[in-house]
């Protein structure tokens, strides 16, 4: 035993994860970086000033007005469930796509304060995520005005959007602590990024409906993460009506496993971004 | 950031038969194309890096530890592990007290944002509470004297402004165990008059500070005992004038004004 006791001790780790006990404690100490790293990093995109907030609400809807004359053109359904349904599912489809984009460089652009300071690296990707989480709470708000103009259904099924949410930002969250610690080892995975969200995008039940999908083409629902939590929040925000049970399932299961298997990582492996970064 | 509680003497760090292996990238910046357009041929993406080897020492509160070493001998390493910023991979660290975490350098990790920001940012990081960053931050500032530019993204810093108020973030939080890196050390004439003063400020303070630096003749004014590495070794450590000599010596330049001077 020491004589005295030591405020720290630093010892070989092993391989894997280290004591979550402890690496929670210092994390839950430093939430107030998370706060104030996202707040900056919004008032770095300017979403703090008028303009900064009218574009963080403009640049939604022009997008969903774009994709909904394509379906018109294409010569899909046109009518106003239909632009619900284009709408409500861009805006969820926008929270993961953003907080995978964010997430991305989020621990190689900390890269200064990785090797000069001690703190639980997973900070960075969930910082990441909370600014997604913040850019995409307006669109909520836009959203709701925007189904009474177009006087879409509205029941108490409507509160299912609440598990809904959660399940979705677990799952945002996974997606930016997996890709993170993964452009640490390769660092193009930012170029595919878009190329990866895009082809999600259209694999998604956003631009059609997940009823219209061909039964040869099921199979996409059971490889498509995003599929399910679409499918159940498209059901509740624009039909009013309850999610189907599976569908919940299968989307918590999904969530679940990609936050562990990429803490998991993302844990085992942060020791060494020091040297990496 | 706590008083110092410690009175001198009493042992602040004590680093005991500390080895440190990791393995980095060849590749500045790795990416799958090239592991992919490699594939198969055998090429190393990898190498292992014996940064220290067997390392023994102790440093006190009330006294100052010089560093030597030529670049590359794992000085850096040694104050990472330190830090608990890279876990050893053999041997044991003891830390007692508060240690500075080289946050410092941490600040400016985000050159988009002011340097007011990045100091917060830098402190919440390393677990201080936004009470103690707002108790010290005019001190940083008053320190750094960067006048409104602290309110300027740090992209638009000079280097030598930059390293001002990263000098001036490690002295002003206080704490217990103080690391020093000579990457602080690029400000101008004047404020490195300054710095040199806050240093021997700190000295009398009973606090431990460690000071790793290629300016033998500051390493020999200000030091209590100076450690030498080599290669991940400790070669020497001792009396701050012999292992200096002996430093100079081995590097086959003798007393001269080139690095007798600077931080």
């Amino acid at each position: 035993m020491e004589p005295t006791t030591a405020s720290e001790v630093y010892l070989p780790f092993r391989k894997g994860l280290p004591p979550l006990r402890g690496y929670w404690r210092t994390l839950w100490k430093r939430r107030a970086f998370i706060a104030e790293y996202s707040r900056s990093e919004l008032r770095e995109q300017h979403y703090d000033s008028v303009f900064g907030q009218i574009w963080l609400i403009l640049n939604p809807l022009l997008l969903s007005a774009v994709y909904f004359i394509l379906i018109v053109i294409i010569g899909g359904h046109s009518d106003k469930l239909r632009y619900g349904h284009l709408t409500a599912c861009l805006f969820l489809f926008y929270l993961v796509s953003n907080s995978l984009s964010a997430g991305v460089k989020s621990v190689t652009a900390g890269q200064r304060l990785i090797l000069n300071t001690a703190f639980p690296r997973i900070m960075l990707p969930i910082s990441a995520t909370v600014v997604a989480i913040f850019r995409f709470l307006p669109t909520l708000v836009i959203f709701a005005i925007l189904r009474s103009i177009l006087g879409l259904p509205i029941s108490f099924q409507i509160f299912w959007a609440i598990p809904i949410v959660i399940i979705t930002v677990l799952f945002a969250l996974g997606l930016a602590i997996s890709i993170s610690c993964i452009n640490v080892y390769f660092r193009d995975i930012a170029n595919f990024l878009p190329y990866f969200t895009r082809t999600l995008l259209y694999l998604s039940p956003i631009l059609w409906e997940a009823s219209d999908i061909k039964p040869q083409l099921r199979t996409v629902e059971l490889f498509n993460p995003v599929f399910s939590i679409l499918d159940s929040w498209s059901r509740v925000v624009v039909h009013a009506q309850a999610p189907q049970l599976s569908s919940m399932l299968i989307s918590l299961a999904w969530a679940i496993s990609i936050f562990f298997i990429g803490t998991y990582f993302f844990l085992s492996r942060e020791r060494e971004f020091a040297v990496r970064v | 950031m706590s008083n110092s509680l410690h009175t001198s003497g009493d042992i602040a760090v004590s680093v005991q038969h500390l080895g440190l292996t990791y393995t980095t990238t060849i590749d500045r910046r790795p990416t799958l194309k090239s592991r992919v357009k490699t594939l198969g041929r055998g090429t190393k993406h990898t190498r292992t890096v014996r940064a220290l080897d067997d390392v023994m020492l102790d440093v006190n509160y009330g006294s100052v530890l010089g560093v030597v070493g030529a670049n590359g001998a794992g000085k850096s390493s040694l104050m990472r592990v330190i830090s608990g910023i890279l876990p050893p991979t053999q041997g044991r660290v003891e830390v007692f007290g508060k240690v500075s975490t080289l946050l410092a350098l941490g600040v400016g990790f985000s050159p988009s944002l002011s340097g007011r920001a990045n100091v917060h940012l830098g402190g919440l990081a390393a677990g201080m509470t936004r009470d103690e960053i707002a108790d010290h931050f005019d001190e940083i500032a008053d320190f750094a004297d960067l006048g409104e530019a602290i309110d300027a993204p740090m992209r638009t810093y000079s280097s030598g402004m930059y390293a001002r108020l990263a000098f001036s973030v490690a002295v002003t939080v206080r704490p217990d165990i103080l690391i020093v890196d000579e990457a602080l050390s690029t400000g101008d004439a004047k404020f490195k008059e300054k710095s040199l003063e806050k240093i021997k400020e700190l000295r009398s303070d009973a606090r431990a500070l460690i000071l790793v630096s290629h300016a033998l003749g500051t390493i020999r004014d200000i030091c209590n005992e100076v450690a030498w590495l080599d290669k991940g070794r400790l070669v020497q450590r001792g009396n701050p004038t012999d292992v200096v000599d002996a430093y100079s010596q081995f590097l086959q330049v003798g007393k001269s004004a080139a690095i007798d001077e600077d931080i």
